[in-house]
């Protein structure tokens, strides 16, 4: 049992990385590189000015850590037992953190955009990786069910 | 350095033929039956109902109405989103005075792309969604006469869609490329920028821009036409000749006919930017002259453009009033008042909006004498939406009105396209136009409607087919909230807007003089309303689908009682039956059971006369 929810874990921390990644490189695109959401993730993990090292933590933590203390609090975390809701609402707390810290030299109204779209972004992973971790724990379709009874 | 120039075309050319004969010969292999002959009707529906695969298969081979409607409102709400971000980029732009963060550039890029994407990805394929959906439902077919048509139709989007954004996308690429040392293949990538020269795209700025991007924009923009058309013909066709046979044309339902009107228009209006659009390409890469000084000049374009332009506007708003008719007397407890009269001013919009254009060249050379007859025909179209508009208030008038999320939307939708529809009728006014052309009162006005009674009603429907769509019920509340946000927002931007056109000041510019700071922002934060009110949309979209609580009663908005449970809603109610057993709610309302024509009650809103009322002896 301890395993599936480690695998689970782990396949929702790619795919919600995955889009993470594609939404944040789409926002570097659409605003013709006014954001620098890499150098925002560089300062966030804690190594401003690499951006490829900053990257490369990002992505480990998105894939391994954040969802593993996922699954680890899941039971403190509220709309449950729908876990893509509760991973949604586990990636504000993680927005939070990303918004405070990489904002950087960010000011005025492009902080409006960045903020926004960084947490719609952000919801979009929790989302995802509880969607996937679900999918893992025991198909759809009953708890699908279930959650409907709430 | 490798360059696109340098590889002979009949090379390019052989291999695309090539490409296309492998690609026939494939599919002529797995599709032709055992007996060489096409698959009949009923052997295509065994196909559809057994045969579906699962998984990302079927979404790529599907040719099921249902599920191609499904793809149409999925790509079409990609779009609007991308769109939306341009949109929240320009008008956080628009907060201060000066460069707030982009300037002049990305600005003109940005209102170009906002534009092209919103009318051509965002509006018409969701409607086209919306009716591949519930059209054949509602009159009664088993599928659109076309089905392959249908989905390649649909296929041309997404290509088409890639080719008019390009620019930004092959930026990124070509500056990954050039990042690991490979600049002979990034420098073509990065000579193409995102287009700028706003979705009128006039002449002569658009023949003479050097940006390559222009080039495939304006392929990508004749490509989304030919599917565009593709999906108008096969409209047409299903409504003539799918309809089930106690569908008569006095009886066949509000929405058919506006998406019949539509398809006309369409059929007429897109070949011709199709070819405006191909000239205007011949011109910019094979020294043709159609629109240069010595051949028909920038007007010729206007008028080509502004042909397929201005009926455009009213393919995209038809179907809106479409919806409108249909919902607003479901929730306002009363048949449709004046049906008939509701088709025939349809019908006359159709024929009248081919003769309007002009009204868009007020301010150019075009003979004073040819204007006004334009001026006559713009205020006279007027007519005909007054007729939809008060037989709308008549049909609420001591109607037993509910206020679910679609009907405050379609409220809304309809005040707004009130204010959207005075402010056109004063622009068809030559003397006024020649005051606001180009100022922010153009963009208020067709705002009003565009992101008024068009989206609304899209909005609308998406609540109101909720139950059929996704089994499921949405969050009543929090969609009643997101409807009210949405009105506010739309109010408080374009009205701000109307009123900084009021005072003169042009638009498409990035910086604007300060006294207007306050007026732009109070537009920036009714856009940002907006922005609100499409998340909690999404949200609530999203989530209900998952986990909403299932629908066990077909009925689910009480339509039995006023007799208008109609043919979309019976068919949810036998789905509802054969896949979960479950019972029906009224016994004694006669559905038929042999699946195809229906009873009585299967009459839809079409026709004071019609039926349903067996559904009313409750
Ligand atoms: C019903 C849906 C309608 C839509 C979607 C719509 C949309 C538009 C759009 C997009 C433009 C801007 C063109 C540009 O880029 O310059 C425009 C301008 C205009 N509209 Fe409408 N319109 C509608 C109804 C009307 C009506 C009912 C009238 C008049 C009876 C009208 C009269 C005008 C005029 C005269 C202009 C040109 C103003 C100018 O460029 O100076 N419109 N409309
Ligand atoms: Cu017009």
């Amino acid at each position: 049992m301890e395993t599936n929810r480690v695998t689970g874990a782990i396949a929702g921390g790619v795919a919600g990385t995955a889009v993470l990644t594609l939404l944040l490189i789409l926002l570097e695109v659409q605003t013709r590189e006014q954001i620098q959401a890499f150098d925002v993730i560089a300062r966030f993990v804690g190594t401003p000015g690499q951006t490829t090292v900053g990257f490369a933590l990002f992505v480990v933590a998105g894939v391994v850590a954040w969802p593993l203390v996922f699954v680890a609090i899941r039971d403190y975390i509220p709309r449950g037992p729908d876990p893509a809701a509760q991973g949604a609402i586990f990636a504000i707390v993680l927005w939070v953190a990303f918004a405070v810290a990489g904002r950087g030299d960010l000011s005025g109204p492009i902080l409006i955009l960045y903020a926004a779209y960084t947490f719609f972004a952000h919801l979009a992973y929790g989302f995802t990786m509880g969607i996937v971790y679900g999918h893992f724990r025991g198909g759809s379709q009953t708890s699908r069910e279930v959650y409907a009874q709430q | 350095m490798v360059s696109i120039d340098s590889i002979p075309g009949v090379v390019l050319g052989g291999v695309l033929l090539a490409a296309l004969v492998a690609v026939g010969y494939l599919r002529r292999r797995r599709r032709t039956m055992a007996d060489g002959g096409y698959p009949t009707p009923s052997e295509r529906e065994t196909e559809l109902e057994t045969e579906k695969p699962f998984g990302l298969v079927r979404w790529f081979t599907t040719v099921d109405h249902k599920d191609i409607g499904i793809l149409y409102i999925v790509f079409g709400v990609v779009a609007a989103l991308w769109g939306g971000t341009d949109a929240m980029m320009l008008r956080t732009e628009l907060i201060t005075p000066g460069k707030t963060i982009w300037g002049t550039e990305t600005y003109n890029g940005l209102f170009t792309t906002h534009g092209v994407t919103m009318i051509f990805f965002f509006a018409l394929p969701v409607f086209f969604g919306i009716a591949n959906y519930f059209l054949p439902m509602l009159i009664g077919a088993d599928d659109m006469s076309f089905p392959r048509i249908n989905a390649i139709a649909f296929w041309l989007l997404p290509p088409s869609l890639v080719l008019v954004r390009g620019g930004l996308i092959t930026e990124i690429i070509g500056k990954l490329l050039e990042s690991v040392g490979l600049s002979a293949l990034a420098y073509p990538l990065l000579a193409l920028t995102p287009i700028d020269m706003s979705w009128t795209m006039y002449t002569p700025m658009s023949s003479s821009l050097a940006n390559p991007q222009i080039d495939l924009a304006l392929l990508g923009l004749h490509l989304s036409g030919i599917a565009t058309t593709m999906g108008a013909i096969n409209f047409i066709v299903t409504i003539f000749a799918e309809r089930a046979d106690d569908v008569e044309w006095a009886n066949l339902d509000i929405f058919s006919w506006t998406m019949l009107t539509t398809s006309g228009i369409a059929l007429f209006a897109f070949p011709v930017l199709g070819s405006a659009i191909i000239m205007l390409f011949l011109d910019r890469n094979f020294g043709t002259t159609f629109f240069a000084l010595e051949g028909g000049g920038a007007i010729l374009w206007q008028h080509l453009f502004w042909f397929w332009g201005h009926p455009e506007v009213y393919i995209l708003v038809l179907p809106a009033f479409g919806l409108t008719s249909l919902i607003l007397p479901k929730f306002s407890g009363r048949k449709l008042f004046g049906f008939k009269f509701i088709v025939y001013s349809t019908l006359a919009i159709g024929v009248l909006s081919f003769g309007v254009w002009a009204h868009h060249m007020f301010t150019t050379s075009v003979d004073p004498r040819v204007k006004a007859s334009f001026m006559a025909v713009s205020i006279a179209i007027a007519i005909p939406s007054a007729v939809k508009t008060f037989n709308w208030m008549t049909t609420m008038w001591s109607g037993n009105i509910r206020l679910t999320a679609p009907m405050i939307l379609i409220i809304g939708g309809i005040g707004t396209f009130i204010i959207g529809g005075v402010t056109g009728v004063f622009l068809a006014s030559i003397p006024v136009d020649l005051v606001f052309h180009d100022t922010y009162y153009i963009v208020g006005h067709f705002h009003f409607i565009i992101m008024g009674i068009i989206a609304m009603s899209m909005v609308a429907a998406s609540y109101y087919w909720f139950p059929i769509l996704t089994r499921r019920m949405y969050d009543q509340r929090l969609a009643q909230v997101q409807a009210v946000l949405l009105i506010v927002g739309v109010t408080v931007s374009f009205t701000a807007m109307l009123v900084i056109g009021y005072l003169g000041l042009p638009r498409r510019y990035a910086y604007y003089p300060a006294e207007f700071t306050l007026l732009h922002q109070v537009a920036t934060a009714g856009a940002y309303i907006i922005a609100l009110s499409v998340f909690l949309w999404i949200v609530n979209f999203v989530q209900s689908a998952r986990t909403g609580p299932l629908v066990m009663d077909a009925d689910v908005w009480n339509l039995k009682e006023s007799g208008q449970f109609t043919r979309e809603w019976q068919w949810f109610e036998r789905q509802l039956q054969e896949r979960r057993g479950f019972e029906r709610s009224t016994p004694r309302t006669p559905v038929a059971e042999d699946g195809g024509s229906g009873g009585s009650s299967d009459v839809g809103d079409g026709g004071e006369g019609g039926g349903g009322s067996d559904g009313r002896d409750d």
